[in-house]
């Protein structure tokens, strides 16, 4: 381990010590926590040691990897990365062959206990050979590595959920992390990919508070994933008032009207895109003219087209509705007939009501 | 023969009062309580039983126990809430004192329900076991004994006419075969506002019109509609109708009453079962097309500083709304408009009967803060409306409270200014 603190090592990048503290305050308030934390952020990612983390990658396409490192310059969320002592990951690490998979056990041995674990990808079960890395299954070196580990976070909704291998008909029969891994703690960080600032920030509050932030029912951090894309769209003002794009080149795309006619999957999406943004906060897909694909979700990619709205039945309810329409004329008819005949019932009992009935008047006649 | 009226009766003649309206309008309901704050009752009391659509309980749990299949469920399984004598006798100051049918609540019911018609059907409900009030039983007995509900005989007409002939040397026309128009009075303007009866003969002098009024139909006020009897009501819009085709009419011009106009320009044709063979006008109406025709002819301005009252059922159920603006245009230079003015006007308090029922007199008052309060930012010298029972009501609750404000109906304030010829 690197006897050298973050600050340090952010201040030998270039990053000012304001920078760090902004870092920090956007930090303390994305993660909802009061803002008398913010100093105690600071100091801990401060004088924060570099946890060992042993990163997997199964079933994927290295996109979230490429989320978190691939910006145009270095960023603090990029640094922040830099400052676990990432001791494993096929795509970074320059060791290759056994010297790499020496890395893994020695990283695990050293660690025992305390080492995270990230993973990105799903895992085949139908036949391990579908995807195996120095010889091991994936499943093999999930168990194994998993074994001793503090705590394993899912990065990518392949490792959440299952994700692009899991989509029908499943040909490798790929399963999520958390289907593999009960007796952990388990982080889901879903997204294709994820918001690299969420990911970064998972392990920011790691590194703060050394445990993991509280979760939704699908495991997802709240912080990052309590809110829908629709609730916090920029765009969900033209959706209170009912206006639509109606296709990617009308009128109302080119005003910037909502997208969900166009299929955007907004309203059933918890993910921080419609806040964070991408690309150090330049933009994310709504405001680039395309709906929500619902990535952070799980099964997104069987949801239906992505260019279908989602109040639009994606089966064919045609026949059903038909029936169920039949059915409540029916239905209607029969009460109608019923209602009818006890109205008519109460028409033939009327009795006409004349003035002398009333008993006031009844009593005078008597008097009189 | 006499029948028996009893709780019976009353639960069967709630049910033959729903109707797919009826049923459509409690089932959205949704229970916003907007229709609260529209009713004076309401408003003027703060007590949460005069909502109006609390009002309807009766006839909403007979049309859940016998209409709807969770109703029908709960009162199967004996969970369902009956309609007894006991709360048709609680909800009887609920329809007939603290409510005067006027419609404002219909007016706000976001989801439209016309909540004051559904009270009108709860009457039928209250007649037929026999919870009507006392007042307004004696106006329906006298209507249908005498021929009017303030007991107003032909020989008491026909010695208004007399006076108002030999003071104006005018004739009242009586019984004209063949005429075009024949005007219907309430008995307030044959007792009270006789000059009304004078205002029509002035007027229709100048603009030739031939009009009678008939001996066998000259009352206009419908007590069957107040009192909530359509039995009643049919029998009393069945005079005016058999009076209009003897006399081979064209039109009959509803007097300035609110609810002689309902009755007779909406109900009636219901009531009888067919159209009419003639038509129905208010008298605004036939007096502002003789404005726009040119023969309503007007020299002089009145100068004092007046607003006009919009009686609720002329001008919420009838949409009579511009007409008398026109027609004050024509005669009045100082007319301002109170808040809330039009079809979202505030009752004067003592429509749909209430007036008639004594029981009533003390929330009549209360509610009449209303009405103040509008005057009071107006702050006029005069007030006109047209309804003798609006104008009677107001004077009341006027004099109630040491506003000396005189009302006068607008018929009255044309004839006034009348261009001497």
């Amino acid at each position: 381990m690197s006897k050298q603190s973050l600050l340090d090592m952010l201040q030998q990048q270039g990053i000012t010590r304001r920078g760090f503290l902004k870092y920090c305050s956007a930090l303390t308030s994305l993660m909802a926590l009061p803002p008398s934390m913010m100093p105690a952020v600071a100091a801990a990612l401060e004088t924060a040691r570099r946890p060992s983390v042993i990163w997997l990658s199964f079933q994927e396409c290295t996109g979230c990897t490429e989320s978190l490192t691939r910006s145009h310059s270095p960023t603090i969320e990029g640094l922040i990365f830099n400052h676990i002592s990432l001791d494993y990951h096929h795509t970074l690490q320059a060791a290759s062959g056994t010297a790499a998979e020496q890395a893994r056990e020695q990283a695990m041995h050293d660690n025992k206990g305390k080492y995270l674990v990230i993973v990105d990808g799903s895992i085949p079960l139908d036949n391990p050979g579908f995807s195996t890395i120095a010889g091991i299954s994936n499943v093999d070196m999930l168990r194994e590595t998993v074994a001793n580990a503090h705590a394993v976070i899912a990065v990518g909704t392949c490792a959440a959920y299952g994700g692009l291998p899991h989509a029908s008909p499943n040909p490798t029969g790929a399963v999520s992390v958390g289907e593999l891994v009960k007796d952990k703690p388990l982080i889901n960080i879903p997204g294709c990919p994820p918001v690299p600032t969420v990911i970064s920030g998972v392990l920011a509050h790691y590194l703060t508070f050394g445990s993991i932030p509280e979760l939704d029912e699908l495991g997802r951090p709240k912080v990052f994933y309590g809110q829908s894309i629709h609730d916090r769209c920029y765009r969900r003002s033209f959706y209170d008032k009912g206006k639509f794009a109606m296709s990617f080149d009308d009128e109302g795309a080119r005003k910037g009207w909502c997208l969900y006619r166009l299929g955007c999957k907004g309203p059933m999406t918890y993910n921080a895109c419609a806040t964070l943004k991408w690309n150090q906060q330049t933009s994310w897909p709504v405001e680039s003219g395309h709906g929500c694909l619902g990535c952070s979700e799980p099964d997104f990619w069987d949801a239906g087209s992505f260019y279908r709205a989602l109040s639009i039945p994606d089966g064919d309810y045609a026949k059903a509705a038909g029936y169920a329409v039949a059915a409540g004329v029916a239905v209607g008819a029969v009460a109608g007939v019923m209602n009818r005949s006890t109205k008519a019932s109460a028409v033939s009992q009327h009795s006409p009501v004349s003035v002398d009935d009333f008993s006031v008047n009844k009593n005078n006649n008597q008097e009189g | 023969m006499t029948t028996q009226l009893n709780i019976a009766k009353g639960i069967n003649a709630l049910k033959e009062q729903i109707d797919a309206p009826t049923a459509a309008f409690f089932s959205s309901c949704v229970h916003c309580g907007l229709c609260a704050e529209a009713c004076l009752f309401y408003t003027e009391t703060s007590d949460p039983r005069y909502t109006p659509i609390n009002k309807v309980e009766p006839l909403k749990r007979v049309w859940e126990s016998e209409f709807t299949l969770w109703g029908k469920l709960k009162k199967v399984l004996g969970l369902h809430k009956p309609v007894t004598d006991e709360l048709l006798a609680e909800w009887e100051p609920l329809i007939y004192d603290g409510c005067t049918l006027c419609g404002r609540c219909s007016m706000v019911c976001p989801v439209g329900n016309d909540i004051s018609t559904m009270i009108r059907k709860v009457r039928e409900g209250m007649v037929a076991s026999d919870h009507a009030p006392e007042g307004l039983v004696g106006a329906s007995t006298r209507a249908v004994k005498i021929g009017s509900p303030m007991g107003v005989r032909l020989k008491a007409l026909e010695a208004q006419i007399r006076h108002i002939e030999a003071d104006t040397g005018l004739t009242i026309p009586i019984d004209v075969q063949g005429a075009d128009y024949m005007a219907l009075l309430s008995s307030m303007e044959i007792i009270n506002f006789p000059e009304y009866i004078e205002s029509l003969a002035k007027i229709f002098k100048q603009a030739g019109i031939s009009w009678t009024l008939s001996s066998e139909a000259f009352e206009a006020t419908n007590s069957g509609i107040q009192i909530g009897s359509s039995d009643i009501a049919r029998e009393l819009v069945q005079r005016v109708v058999d009076g209009a085709e003897k006399l081979q009419i064209k039109y009959v011009i509803s007097p300035e009453c609110g609810h002689a106009y309902t009755a007779i320009r909406w109900d009636g044709p219901n009531l009888i079962g067919r159209p009419y063979p003639f038509k129905v006008v208010h008298i605004l109406e036939l007096l502002d097309q003789l404005r726009q025709s040119g023969r309503l002819k007007t020299s002089g301005q009145y100068s004092k500083r007046l607003t006009f009252h919009d009686p609720c059922q002329i001008v919420r159920k009838g949409g009579v709304e511009a007409q008398p603006r026109h027609l004050l245009g024509l005669v009045a230079s100082d007319f301002v408009e109170m808040a809330d003015h039009g079809k979202m006007n505030w009752c004067c308090g003592g429509g749909g009967g209430v007036s008639a029922n004594e029981r009533a007199d003390e929330i009549r008052l209360t509610a009449f803060k209303r009405k103040k309060a509008q005057l009071d930012e107006v702050n006029v010298e005069v007030m006109v409306t047209a309804c003798a029972n609006c104008r009677l009501v107001l004077e009341e609750g006027l004099e109630e409270n040491n506003m000396d404000i005189p009302v006068i109906g607008l018929s009255e304030l044309i004839s006034d200014h009348l261009t001497e010829e």
